[in-house]
């Protein structure tokens, strides 16, 4: 294996020239892939075809255009005024000229059929040619809607402040595009009043446009900080340029990948290039640490022994940490976060290659014999803090075990406050419009996550409508449900206005004649299949909270299996069923990946340094440290969602390279020198160094996500930084700690 | 504007008018005049509406009309829509018998943009008032020989239309395409005319609306037509409506 190792990086340094070519080609080609990534941060679209739920979601967004609505708020002091009314219907004759949106609906423009003494009188609900402008017409248009089940806090708030304008897209539509021109012309159109844009297309729209705004500009950010850390670690452009470069070109190779193969950036991909500039980094800091530390006179002896010094423990560390991502795969519920999983170990993998080609052959270029620098060793902060450590451990061990036990039981005594709630709007910050027009959906009109009760059967039977009409009323007495909207309700207004009773006909004939009145209806086609075998009720759900909608769910279920028969099939989905499943995913992947990734790592390390105990041990700072992450998200309220499921996987795979250096470094150590104590102050004095480094720069780097305009990936920073820290410091004292009590014991 | 600008158009419109022979506004007239000559007209009507996905659905009725003011339609198929009847009556009153409630509905209609029964058409297409009342034509430029052009403008503001571009055959002056533009000047809608002549007169034996924004249209075909065939004002009444005669 030495002999091997050597061979390799002797190599290295002989072929310099055509690694370097090979790695300026791969470079260019995936560079050139670049142009083509795009970011698709919907979330319906990541959902799994085989979850019952999520499947019949996607299901009815294709047959009933469910998921493609944009909700635009208009917000002023009285909804009851000639100019607002003029506003609104201007808003919405504007948004029906842009491309891709199939149709506006609003109090401006909705039909309204309502019986009278004479007949029945078919119009819209307020005649555009003539709005409102007397006290009484006010007053009867507010009688019409409240007296409207349709209309009932649907189309204008309670409070009457807020009026709401939907629009639907079409099936293909470009949502980025759409959303951007709604912006655009009701921007253009310059009302006095407050506009606030809700609904998925939105919402997906903001998410991307954060997310571009945030690589913008955090990216380079992170470079910055991470430079100015290696700058002070090495004092060298090398130290600087290498660690940094590698990183760079592992993100294109990896982007360039995404691309390539066909693939879009999703809202979780969205962190791969800081996770790559950290992980990336690592690996060179460790490699040039230990080409510097060597102290042969012949430049390329120098770099060849140290780059083969290194090498087991970075490629070692490159396979746990792709490990720790790959485990992504096993479980988790959103294909976004399975193709995060994939393309970041990928990443890692590319980095890892990199950190032990491309940086030693950079390192080889140049005069042959000269040792130009000593500088390195002047970093004394990192030597100083690596060497108190060491000492306190060595002193004091078990005390030291003594506070990890202490700190890990506070951990696991967070773990039972996490808080999993998904509720899009803590996505953003306080005073983002987004999650403004979020409150006021909630507060104001039952909140945004759709849900959907699906009949299947002839949808013109009377039983079947009655089913439906019962299932509404049933849906509404929960409290997080404000109103329901179906065909039934439609039929039922029907049968009111033609003769007085809002209820569902027991006569076939007469619903197909009410039928012919509401045929060719736009609202129909959101509400009933073309061929009349299916129909929807649609409902919002308001409550964010996650026991909410586990107790709406056995609400409904109840329901359904009460009233399924072998002529109707009834079945619900929406985003309260979807949050409630993916939360159990999270949980079960979250479990599942940390366990995986652990028992792979114990396997790597105990086949690779022949020692299943070494492969034990090298776990434990990184079980502390994600104990420790759980506890302090538990007691500082930072909930569990799909940003901050990422960071345990994140942590342990980072997390793990420091344990694999000491450890390997001890293996060695142990064989030279016979004191144990000795062996474990060079291990972390050799290797502690690196590790300070890093974790200084990988915790500064992503502490910059706290200027994130998204709050999950604000917390997904912090909590990085976090376990960089807590692992760090679990690998420079538990882990040896734990080396020495167990081997004073073996030695005895 | 100054002397010489004015003069200059009313040179240019008056070659416009002599290259035409005739008056916009009154070819539109003429078209009005061709449409409604029958005195009265009896028919099978067919219409099939076809939707994006290429499925289409068909409905017959019986239509009887008297000038353009008056016209009953009578559904006979599908068999679930048999009985259904519509009259309309020239005050621009609606009235719908659905023989399940064994009642006549009157129907406001408030909105004239709605879909006339589920078909591309609104009430607005199908109102039958003359076009040359409701609409200012002026010529338009045509790379079809056979065709005359026509621009029309709304005289009233309250119509789903800001313009209609007309096409008319120039021979016999039935129209044989209009393109409608909604108010922000998108082209929404197209109607193709098959007109055919049968006894002295010319009738559109098919009418395609297509709706382009929705990929959807309806297809009327004419049957079966009879022209003057004696109608009254008393074979459009609401006791018609609901009792329908043996003819029907």
């Amino acid at each position: 294996m030495s002999n091997k190792v050597d061979t390799f990086a002797e190599n290295i340094v002989k072929y310099k020239w055509p690694l370097l070519l090979i790695t300026g080609i791969i470079t260019v080609f995936f560079g050139l892939q670049l142009p083509k990534l795009s970011i698709n941060s919907d979330i319906l679209k990541s959902l799994p075809d085989d979850d019952p739920h999520a499947r019949l979601l996607k299901d009815i967004g294709i047959n009933f255009g469910g998921n493609n609505i944009g909700l635009l708020i208009l917000k002023t002091d009285n909804i009851y005024n000639t100019e607002v009314l003029t506003h609104i219907a201007t808003i919405t004759d504007s948004l029906a000229t842009i491309e891709d949106i199939i149709s506006v609906s609003s109090i401006s423009n909705i039909i309204n059929i309502e019986g009278n003494d004479y007949g029945i009188e078919v119009g819209k609900l307020i005649d555009p040619y003539a709005l409102p402008d007397t006290q009484e017409a006010f007053d009867d248009l507010r009688k019409r809607i409240r007296s409207n089940k349709l209309y009932k806090d649907a189309i204008v708030s309670k409070d009457e402040t807020s009026a709401l304008i939907l629009f639907y897209l079409s099936e293909d539509a470009n949502v980025k595009d759409v959303a951007a021109a709604v912006i655009e012309k009701t921007e253009q159109l310059n009302l006095p009043e407050d506009l606030y844009f809700a609904g998925s297309p939105m919402l997906v729209s903001y998410i991307s446009d954060l997310m571009k705004k945030d690589l913008v500009r955090l990216l380079p950010l992170a470079f910055l900080v991470i430079a100015l850390v290696l700058f002070l670690s090495f004092r060298s452009w090398m130290g600087v340029v290498l660690p940094l470069g590698t990183a760079i070109i592992a993100i294109v190779w990896t982007l360039g990948s995404i691309a390539w193969l066909g693939y879009n950036m999703s809202m979780i991909s969205n962190n791969i290039p800081i996770i790559l500039l950290a992980v990336g980094s690592a690996y060179t800091i460790h490699v040039i640490n230990k080409i510097l530390l060597e102290t042969d006179q012949q430049k390329s002896k120098r770099i060849s022994k140290g780059l083969a010094s290194v090498t087991t423990a970075v490629v070692l560390a490159g396979i746990t940490t792709a490990i720790g991502f790959i485990s992504f795969i096993f479980g988790a519920y959103l294909e976004m976060i399975v193709e995060f999983g994939i393309f970041t170990a990928l990443g890692t993998l590319y980095s890892c290659i990199l950190a032990l080609t491309f940086a030693p052959a950079i390192m080889s270029i140049g005069t042959r014999h000269s040792r130009k620098s000593s500088s390195y060793t002047k970093f004394r902060i990192a030597d100083t803090i690596a060497s108190q450590l060491v000492q306190m451990t060595l002193k004091r061990p078990k005390r030291i075990i003594g506070v990890w036990l202490v700190l890990i039981a506070v951990g696991i005594a967070g773990i039972f406050k996490i808080d999993r709630s998904v509720n899009i709007q803590e996505y953003f910050k306080e005073g983002n419009p987004a999650r403004t027009a979020e409150q006021i959906m909630m507060d104001k009109f039952g909140g945004t996550k759709p849900v959907f009760m699906r009949f299947k059967g002839d949808i013109l039977n009377p039983q079947l409508l009655q089913k439906m009409k019962e299932a509404s009323e049933y849906m509404e007495q929960s409290p997080d449900i404000n109103s329901t909207l179906s065909v039934a309700d439609l039929i039922a207004e029907l049968n009111f206005a033609i003769t007085g009773e809002r209820s569902i006909p027991e006569d076939p004939e007469q619903i197909q004649q009410l039928w012919f009145l509401l045929d060719g209806n736009e609202t129909l086609e959101r509400l009933v299949s073309p061929d009349l075998n299916q129909a929807i009720i649609i409902s919002k759900f308001k409550s964010p909270d996650n026991q909410s909608k586990l107790e709406f769910s056995d609400y409904m279920n109840d329901f359904i299996s009460q009233q399924r028969s072998e002529t109707i099939d009834i079945e619900i989905t929406g985003m309260p069923f979807v949050d409630v499943v993916m939360d159990k995913s999270l949980i079960n992947s979250q479990i599942g990946s940390i366990l995986i990734a652990l028992l792979f790592v114990v396997i790597v390390i105990g086949l690779v340094l022949k020692s299943f105990k070494y492969g034990i041990l090298s776990t434990m700072p990184i079980v502390a440290a994600i104990s420790l992450l759980f506890g302090i998200m538990g007691l500082t309220g930072i909930s569990l969602n799909i940003g901050t499921v990422l960071v345990a996987s994140v942590a342990l795979g980072i997390g793990i390279d420091y344990s694999i250096h000491i450890i390997a470094q001890f293996n060695k150590q142990l064989k030279i020198h016979s004191n144990l104590n000795q062996a474990i102050y060079e291990s972390v004095a050799t290797s502690g160094k690196a590790i300070i480094i890093n974790c200084l720069s990988v915790s500064l780097g992503f502490l910059v996500l706290i200027f994130s305009e998204m709050v999950p990936l604000l917390y997904f920073g912090v909590l990085i930084a976090v376990s960089m820290i807590s692992s760090g410091l679990g690998a420079l004292t538990l882990l040896p700690a734990v080396l020495l009590i167990i081997n004073k014991e073996n030695n005895e | 504007m100054n002397k010489i600008t004015l003069v200059a158009s009313l040179i240019l419109a008056g070659l416009f008018f002599q290259v035409h022979g005739q008056n916009p506004q009154e070819v539109l007239k003429k078209m009005d005049d061709l449409m409604s000559a029958p005195i009265d007209r009896v028919a099978t009507v067919q219409m099939t509406v076809t939707n994006k996905r290429g499925e289409s659905k068909t409905r017959e009725a019986e239509l009887k009309q008297m000038g353009a003011g008056y016209r009953l339609y009578r559904y006979t198929k599908p068999e679930n829509k048999a009985g259904i009847a519509t009259l309309s009556l020239p005050d621009g009153k609606m009235w719908l018998y659905m023989p399940a409630f064994g009642k006549a509905i009157k129907i406001t209609l408030l909105s004239k943009s709605q879909a006339f029964t589920g078909t591309d058409f609104s009430y607005e297409d199908m109102s039958g008032i003359p076009y040359s009342d409701r609409y200012t034509a002026n010529f338009e430029n045509s790379q079809n020989e056979k065709e005359l052009l026509l621009n029309l403008s709304p005289k009233s503001k309250q119509t789903e239309y800001s313009r209609i571009l007309l096409a008319l055959n120039k021979q016999y002056g039935y129209p044989t395409q209009m393109a409608f533009y909604d108010q922000n000047g998108a082209y929404i809608k197209k109607a193709d005319y098959n007109y055919t002549k049968q006894g002295g007169y010319w009738y559109a034996k098919e009418v395609v609306m297509t709706d382009l924004r929705k990929d959807h249209s309806t297809a009327i075909e004419i049957m079966n037509i009879r022209f003057d065939t004696g109608l009254s004002e008393k074979d459009f009444t609401i006791d018609v409506l609901k009792t329908p005669s043996e003819s029907d």
